[in-house]
Order: C-alpha cells, then sequence, then structure tokens
C-alpha cells in the first residue's frame, strides 16, 4: 500500500513528444482510472509508471520513493496487461506463481500464498488447468491473479477488459471494484471506455493529445466538465453544444432564443452553451429552442430523438411510450442549472 | 450438362475440386509413387539397367546386412545426422535471438546470413575444399602455420574429414533456420516479456522458461527439416571428395553416395534399391519419432 505521486512527467519518442508535463497524486488505496481517446498517452504513462519505458522528464514516485532508476520489479508495482500476457505452456498455478519467482520465501510460503489468491479469485479448482482449458474471463482472473500474489504496492491494468465480450465486460468490472473493496491497495487502471471509468473510479482523469484535461470523481466530470472535450467525452450520447453571443446577461443562440445564464459575462462575447440530451427534453417549461425530429431511436424505456434546430442538429431524450414522431415539430426544454457554458475561443468552462 | 446442372452446390464444389487435383495427382503418381513402388520392387531383383530383371528375393537385403561398407556407411550417416541438426540447431537459434534484438544494419545482417542458403552447393564445396588444403595454398592452414600451429589434414584424415565435411554443410543451413527462428521469435507478443521484467525473472529464466517453450513449433519443423537434410547429405560430400567419393577409406561416405555408386557405377539396380528402401525407412522412423517426441503430450 502506498501513494503515487507523477510530477511533470514528459515523454518523447524521438523527436516527437507524446506526454507533455503530467502531474497527478494518487493516495493510498485510491482507484484511479485513465480514461481518453487512443493515442493521448493515458498506456504510455501507465508504461513509464511500470518502468517498460523511460522517462525523459519529470519524477515518478511510489511510497514516498522516486523510482525513475529502478528497474520495474523494484518498483512494488504489479501490472494486468490487455491480452493478459499469461503464458500458454504452463498451468494456471504456475502462471500465478510466475509472480512469486524472483522473491526468496520458501516453496512452502509460495505454495500458501498462490492456494489464498486462487481463493480470493474462486479459482481453487482451476489451478491445474492450462488456460487454453479457461474461458475468457478466467484467463483475466489469472492475469489478475498473478498481479496480486505478490502483494505489490501499486496494481497497473491497461486496458484489461476490451478483449472480453459486452456482457463479461460488465461482470468483471463489478468484480474488480469489489476485489478492490476488500483487498483496498492503490489501483491505476488505464480504458478507453468512459462507461468503465465511471462505474469503477473514485477519481478519473481524462486526458488527450498527452496532456490531462480534468481530474475529478465521476460526478464532478459529469456535472462540472471543466472544457467542451470533457463535456463531450463523458456521457453518451454526448452532449449538445450551441453556439452563441452573450447580450444582457443572457445567450443569444442561432435560433434568435435567449438563455439566461447565472454566471456574469462580459457582453458580445461568444460561447458555447451544452446541455446534456438527458437534460434536454420535448416538454417542460423554459423553451430553449424549436426543431424539427429527423430521427427516433426508441430504446424502450426512452426514445432518442436527432432535431433540426437553428443550432445544428441536437439530440434529445423523450418518453419511451409517447415520444414524438419523426417530423414533428418540438420545443426542447432544459432547467437552467443543467446548462453548461462555455467559452468559445479557449473551450474552457465559464463559471 | 443436365447431370452438372442437376448436381447439389457441395457436389459441383467436389467436381472442381477434383477436376484442379486431377494435374497433381496425375503428377505425383508418376513422377513420385509409381517409382517409388518400382524401386521396392527392384530391391527384391537383380538388374543392370539394360538386360532382364530376374527376381532374387530377399538377396540384396541380405547382402546389405553382411557388407562391412554398408554399416560404415549406415554410422557416417547417423553422424552427420547426430552432429549436424544439434548444431546448426543451437548456432541458428543463438544467431536468431541475438539478430532479433539488433537493430543496427538488422537486413543487411540477415541478407549474409541468408546468402549460403542460397548458393550452389557445388561451388561452396569448392571453395571449402580450397580452404581446407595443406600450407601454401589452403585458407585455414595458412592461417594456423602464420602462428605456428601445426597443420591440420582436414580432409585426408579419416577422423577430420567428416566434420570438414559436415562444417560447410550447416553453415549452408543456417539461413534458412535462422529466417525461420526470426520468425517463431517474431510471433512471441511482447507483453509475455514485458510481464516477465516486471515480475523480475532473470534473462536465463525468460529464455527457459518462456521464449523456448514458446518456439516449440518451430524447433520440431527445423529438427524434422534439418534432420531430413543431413541424413540425405550428397553433394557436398562428393564435391569435396571427388578423387576419391566418400573417403578417405569410406569415413565420409554417407547412404545417397553409397546408392549413386551402387547404381551408377556399379549398375547393379537391385542392390541400390534395397539401400534406397533402407534410407527410406531410416528416414519414415527418424521424423516419426521426433514427432512423436516433440509434440504436445
Amino acid at each position: 500500500m502506498a501513494d503515487l505521486i507523477i510530477r511533470d512527467l514528459v515523454k518523447t519518442y524521438d523527436k516527437t513528444e507524446v506526454l507533455h508535463g503530467i502531474s497527478l497524486d494518487v493516495k493510498d488505496g485510491e482507484f484511479v482510472v485513465f480514461v481518453g481517446p487512443s493515442g493521448c498517452g493515458k498506456s504510455t504513462t501507465l508504461r513509464l509508471i511500470a518502468g517498460l519505458e523511460d522517462t525523459t522528464s519529470g519524477e515518478i514516485e511510489i511510497g514516498g520513493r522516486v523510482v525513475n532508476n529502478l528497474e520495474p520489479k523494484d518498483r512494488d508495482i504489479a501490472m494486468v496487461f490487455q491480452n493478459y500476457a499469461i503464458y500458454p505452456h504452463m498451468t494456471v498455478r504456475k502462471n500465478i506463481g510466475f509472480g512469486l519467482r524472483s522473491s526468496n520465501k520458501s516453496k512452502a510460503e509460495k505454495e500458501k500464498r498462490i492456494e489464498e489468491v486462487a481463493a480470493l479469485l474462486d479459482m481453487t479448482p482451476l489451478l491445474n488447468r492450462k488456460p487454453s482449458q479457461l474461458s475468457g474471463g478466467q484467463r483475466q482472473r489469472v492475469a489478475i491473479g498473478r498481479a496480486m500474489v505478490r502483494d505489490p504496492a501499486v496494481f497497473l491494468f491497461d486496458e484489461p477488459l476490451s478483449n472480453l465480450d459486452a456482457q463479461l465486460r460488465t461482470q468483471m468490472r463489478l468484480e474488480i471494484k469489489k476485489l478492490h473493496q476488500r483487498v483496498g491497495s492503490t489501483i491505476v487502471f488505464v480504458t478507453h471506455d468512459q462507461v468503465e471509468a465511471m462505474t469503477m473510479a473514485d477519481r478519473i482523469v481524462i486526458m488527450k493529445d498527452g496532456h490531462i484535461q480534468q481530474v475529478g470523481t465521476p460526478q464532478e466530470v459529469y456535472h462540472k466538465p471543466a472544457n467542451t472535450f470533457v463535456a463531450r467525452f463523458i456521457g453518451a450520447p454526448s452532449m449538445n453544444m450551441l453556439a452563441g453571443q452573450v447580450k444582457d446577461g443572457a445567450v443569444v443562440l442561432a435560433g434568435g432564443n435567449a438563455v439566461p445564464v447565472p454566471v456574469a459575462v462580459p457582453d458580445g462575447k461568444k460561447v458555447l452553451v451544452g446541455v446534456r440530451p438527458e437534460d434536454l427534453h420535448p416538454e417542460g417549461e423554459t423553451s430553449l429552442l424549436e426543431g424539427t425530429v429527423s430521427l427516433a431511436e426508441p430504446l424502450g424505456h426512452e426514445t432518442l430523438l436527432y432535431v433540426e434546430t437553428p443550432s445544428g442538429e441536437v439530440i434529445s431524450k423523450a418518453d419511451g411510450r409517447t415520444p414524438p414522431g419523426v417530423g414533428a415539430r418540438v420545443a426542447l426544454h432544459a432547467l437552467k442549472e443543467n446548462l453548461h457554458l462555455f467559452d468559445a475561443e479557449t473551450e474552457q468552462a465559464i463559471t | 450438362m443436365d447431370l452438372y446442372r442437376n448436381l447439389t452446390i457441395r457436389q459441383k464444389q467436389i467436381v472442381w475440386a477434383y477436376a484442379f487435383l486431377a494435374l497433381p495427382i496425375l503428377f505425383y503418381s508418376v513422377i513420385r509413387f509409381y517409382p517409388t513402388g518400382n524401386a521396392i520392387l527392384i530391391s527384391f531383383q537383380d538388374w543392370n539397367l539394360l538386360g532382364a530383371r530376374t527376381w532374387t528375393g530377399l538377396d540384396n537385403y541380405v547382402k546389405l546386412l553382411g557388407d562391412p561398407v554398408f554399416w560404415q556407411v549406415f554410422r557416417n550417416t547417423f553422424v552427420y545426422l547426430l552432429l549436424g541438426t544439434p548444431i546448426s540447431l543451437v548456432i541458428s537459434f543463438i544467431i536468431a535471438y541475438h539478430l532479433d534484438k539488433t537493430r543496427f544494419m538488422h537486413g543487411f545482417l540477415r541478407m549474409l546470413y541468408f546468402l549460403p542458403f542460397m548458393t550452389s552447393a557445388v561451388a561452396m564445396a569448392w571453395v571449402w575444399r580450397w580452404f581446407y588444403q595443406p600450407v601454401p595454398i589452403g585458407l585455414f592452414n595458412n592461417a594456423l602455420a602464420s602462428i605456428g600451429i601445426p597443420q591440420i589434414a582436414f580432409l585426408n584424415s579419416t577422423t577430420n574429414a567428416l566434420p570438414s565435411v559436415l562444417a560447410p554443410a550447416v553453415w549452408a543451413g543456417l539461413g534458412f533456420q535462422i529466417i525461420i527462428f526470426m520468425a517463431g521469435l517474431r510471433a512471441i507478443p511482447r507483453s509475455y516479456y514485458e510481464a516477465a521484467k516486471i515480475d523480475g525473472v532473470g534473462w536465463w529464466t525468460v529464455l527457459w522458461e518462456i521464449t523456448i517453450p514458446l518456439l516449440k513449433p518451430t524447433i520440431v519443423f527445423i529438427v524434422v527439416f534439418s534432420s531430413i537434410g543431413f541424413l540425405r547429405i550428397f553433394d557436398h560430400v562428393f564435391n569435396m571428395t571427388t578423387n576419391n567419393p566418400g573417403g578417405p577409406l569410406n569415413s565420409t561416405k554417407p547412404l545417397v553416395l553409397m546408392i549413386y555408386e551402387t547404381a551408377f557405377d556399379s549398375f547393379d539396380m537391385g542392390y541400390a534399391a534395397a539401400q534406397t528402401v533402407v534410407l527410406f525407412l531410416v528416414l519414415l522412423v527418424v521424423s516419426l519419432i521426433q514427432l512423436r517426441i516433440l509434440r504436445d503430450r
């Protein structure tokens, strides 16, 4: 158990800088998820923490110790890989035991530890099987077992669920979260799936192009996105962005509607008004904009409406039973407190 | 045409499959299987290539068992196999393992190793023969003489001749084996090595417990292929010992060379065919044993 501190981490490959000075504090026992589109530097960050790549500059500190120049094995970490990296020619027992090869425990102690971990993961009956005789989820657990057996200070997960089918992914997501509650170790988890990030994380780190965009709890990044990228990235379907200009303490949208804004913004400033589809309904009191329904996607409990408006196409959520039909003229409503305001130039949130 | 049209899709596919297979089947029957059967038949006959074939029963095999030259040749063939296969396997693995990690002039180095495989065995054998000559001519003996080591009779000694002939044969096959090994090494996912690095095991453990076990299919392939190659060795021996093929004193003579001499110097086709059948059985048994041992249990 230990905290993990990253200071001004920079990584360059030849001349290309892929990480531009990342700083982050992960507290002891915290579950932190790195999320972002591919190529954002999240996996690179993880590999730097693991010691599989050399840092160009900056510092990585695990449990109060700067580990920049330590070999991976001396950093007190364990890693679970996307393709599991469990050895096909070894039994589950040998695979889990492989993590103990370099430790100087006695053979009996090692055996005991393997049994403990197997019991914790419900794998005891599978210990003598080969990976080819296991299902995808079981292989995933072997990989987690091999990481756990060493009792590391920090667990690193590199997109471990992306090779599983949707149902299994949901199940493993839960198992990993439960495991974290039981074992209580520090976890850094990398994923490109924002649902995984939202459901598992204590805190989410959203990355783009080698920069951290926002660090916060799932509630914070959902309700108070720091910029338009985070606003669009978190939540599905994405947040609608409506361009407008401030006039007399209200935002005038392309359609001519004026939306009162809670914060003071100088007149004439170009802004983006963000509103999530789940906050935008075809019924209510304060009309935000009007348009024609061009497409409806029924999802059972609700219906997604694609509405053509003067501000472009927006997505709105309607009731599942009696939604407006395609071609219907609708007025869309949203509560004032559910609107997000962004600077149109810097794309940063205005608060 | 109606007959064809009324067939099901599956039957039509079968008709076409056999239409395309007809040529290779014909080729194999006439060029491979018929001569193989014929050789087995001739091994029970006496024939000088021109005269009539006369049935002699097991006489050729009895003669073979009592022939001291055959047993010498049989032993030589297995020495080629038992030295050549492991030596070439180890050397090609070591080269491939290190070449795989080398970025500097990677393509050029790989080409250099592959070059001997493309070279004519005859040309290669003659160049090596020149290397092995005694002092003012031979490269190796000149080098030895210049640092004051006595000359070595490479090709003129019954003990040195076989390894001297084997060396270029091993060298010639290396390129191919290195390419196959490198393909095998590339196929091992990098995350296996990264996981091992994080687990902190040494390179020796990684080599013995990860790399080599995962290369097993590659190793099986190379062992079987190179074994067949060494059991059939001929051109290197023939060209390096032309004035006395298989000499000195039959010490380098492999089975294929003996078959060649019996057939085309002595024109004893029946006896040569009996030797061929023995070689065929040896190849069959060796390959089956290797597959059995090296296959996954």
